[in-house]
């Protein structure tokens, strides 16, 4: 539904997209990751025919979005970054306006605002004035006003800016609903957002495709040898029985707080927990802590769009913390 | 043509929900007010030529002074408003040809100046009651407005698509007002025919004055039908180059 070739987007001081090739397929739902910046609203006002690209194609619809642009504009609904709506125009009647101007007829125009007001949760203030609203309501309208005409391509800039937990969680709840039968491009800068809703992740940096595929193959691709972390209480000399378990490679050991740290590298598809657990009652060690660390897709999001070269276990071992808090997260969104 | 018109309601009503429309339409239903009893006063003067009195309702200074002010500041919100907010994106990203967005604003801002000369026709009616009016020259006047102010409007819309800021649309149409309005004036100062007659083509204080009269002069209709389409032009071109900055 998507078909995007060779895209460059130049503006006078700056390349903001350069050689962009995707495509994405009915009841897909693709995210568009990248650091602010990374040129993803830039290739999606292109898809829009809001900016005209350099040189290269994209079609939305099977229209090219320059030659057939206002059949390439009626097959989709946009949602820009700015979220913006008309303040001074209540929410049900910039629905109809919206729907009326992407053609919308008749009295099919009260059906359709109907359905966007009960697809976006809007029921509650779809009498009050856009002005009025909090800051998640406007998101939502804004929303509704994309897909109000029920359009089936959907180009939605960072949809869920903005909102509270609860409503983000019920609009990423819709908006997969809305991807079985049509082709969704999300931008995001906000991981776990793609882990959750995402059926195939498109990586963006300074205005290049870095990485393309599901978020568990990008996991695996860029995830390098296993690591688990022990800590046990006290200072103990665990270094050298732990290194002769089978499938470890390496230990680095650290003493701290009052107890033993160690970091086991492991051989790819190893997974030594239990002998550590098991080593550790054998020689009367009480153990604290033992994890597997997981490679979120924040790891292989900051390793892919890292300016400076970093070889990927320096920078692990050089971001302790980022690494711990990755993998919070990491648990509290299981893909 | 569905689109068009839902731009016009859009952009006609969005006048009513800003506190500006109103105050405008007290401005002038004041001034025109203040020109209403000034033609009562006139005829109630002994001896007055009947009929010959309701012109001056188009050709006063005040006529103009309001016009000059009072239209870029219909005009300066069209484009500029939704640039700042960047509800644009979502109007051309429309399936809708810029040509009709700019029509359908255009149209809309003349609606609501037109809506500002409506209840001035009560006056039409009420001196009507009282005098013999001939109806063709008021006729010939409110084509002359509706022609200047489409003119006059064309110019500010076109302001508008220059900056994102309303207040600096208003004074760029404003800017841009002035010579047009005043480049006929000069005809007084000019000695020469040739210069006379061809200023005398811009002059819309003298053009005014004959629609008054009730002389429907094509010239006139061409040359505001045509300046009007091509400042709504120059808008639509701007509207598309000006999509490099959003």
């Amino acid at each position: 539904m998507i078909e995007v070739e060779n895209l460059t987007k130049r503006f006078p001081t700056q390349v903001a997209v350069s050689d962009v090739s995707f495509s994405v397929r009915e009841g897909e739902i693709v995210g568009f990751l990248g650091p602010n910046g990374a040129g993803k609203t830039t290739a999606m006002r292109v898809l829009t025919g809001f900016l005209p690209p350099t040189s290269g194609t994209a079609r939305v619809a099977g229209y090219d979005v320059v030659t057939r642009s206002e059949e390439a504009r009626a097959s989709l609904g946009y949602l820009p970054e700015s979220a913006a709506l008309y303040p001074e125009m209540r929410v049900r009647e910039y629905l109809a306006y919206r729907a009326r101007l992407e053609g919308v007829r008749g009295a099919e125009v009260a059906r359709r605002v109907r359905q966007a007001i009960e697809n976006c949760l809007l029921e509650e203030v779809a009498d009050r004035k856009v002005d009025n609203l909090s800051k998640g309501f406007r998101q939502r309208a804004a929303l509704a006003g994309a897909l109000v005409h029920q359009p089936p391509v959907l180009i939605l800039d960072e949809p869920t800016v903005g909102l509270d937990p609860m409503q983000v969680i019920k609009i990423r709840e819709m908006i997969r609903l809305l991807g079985r039968e049509r082709a969704v491009l999300l931008s995001t800068h906000i991981l776990p957002e793609v882990d959750a809703v995402c059926d195939r992740v498109l990586i963006i940096d300074r205005g290049s495709i870095v990485a393309e595929g599901t978020a568990a193959e990008l996991r695996s691709r860029l995830a390098g040898s296993p690591i688990v972390r022990a800590s046990f209480a006290g200072s103990v000399e665990a270094r050298e029985p732990l290194a002769a378990l089978p499938g470890v490679t390496s230990v680095s050991e650290e003493a701290a707080d009052g107890e033993t740290r160690v970091r086991l590298e492991c051989a790819a598809g190893a997974d030594p927990r239990e002998d550590v657990f098991r080593t550790a009652v054998a020689r009367g060690w009480v153990l604290r802590e033992l994890v597997r660390e997981v490679v979120s897709l924040e790891d292989v999001f900051v390793r892919l769009t890292r300016h400076e070269e970093i070889a990927p276990e320096a920078a692990a071992l050089s971001r302790p913390e980022e690494a711990a808090a990755a993998e919070e997260q990491s648990m509290e969104n299981p893909s | 043509m569905r689109k068009f018109l839902a731009i016009v309601g859009r952009e006609w009503r969005a006048y009513f929900f800003s506190p500006l429309a109103y105050v405008i339409l007290a401005a002038f239903l004041l001034m025109n007010g203040m020109i209403f009893s000034a033609i009562v006063a006139f005829l109630n003067t002994p001896g007055a030529p009947k009929g010959q009195a309701l012109p001056f309702l188009f050709t006063n200074t005040y006529f103009w002074i309001f016009n000059l002010f009072v239209v870029p500041i219909i005009t300066m919100r069209l484009f500029a408003e939704e640039r700042k907010s960047g509800t644009i994106e979502t109007l051309l990203t429309s399936p809708i040809s810029e040509t009709t967005v700019v029509l359908g604003k255009f149209t809309g801002a003349l609606g609501f100046f037109l809506t500002l000369w409506a209840p001035t026709l009560v006056y039409v009616l009420i001196l009507r009651s009282q005098t013999p009016i001939d109806l063709g020259p008021v006729a010939a006047g409110y084509l002359a407005i509706a022609l200047i102010g489409a003119y006059f409007l064309s110019i500010g819309t076109f302001a508008s698509t220059l900056t994102k800021n309303q207040i600096v649309a208003a004074i760029l149409g404003f800017a841009m007002l002035i010579p047009v309005f005043s480049a006929g004036l000069l005809e007084s100062l000019s000695n020469d025919p040739g210069k006379r007659d061809t200023l005398g083509y811009f002059n819309l204080w003298d053009h005014m004055e004959e629609f008054s009269r009730g002389v429907v002069d094509t010239r006139r209709i061409v040359y505001y039908l045509s300046a009007t389409a091509f400042f709504l032009f120059l808008t639509t071109v701007t509207l598309s180059a000006k999509k490099e900055t959003p």
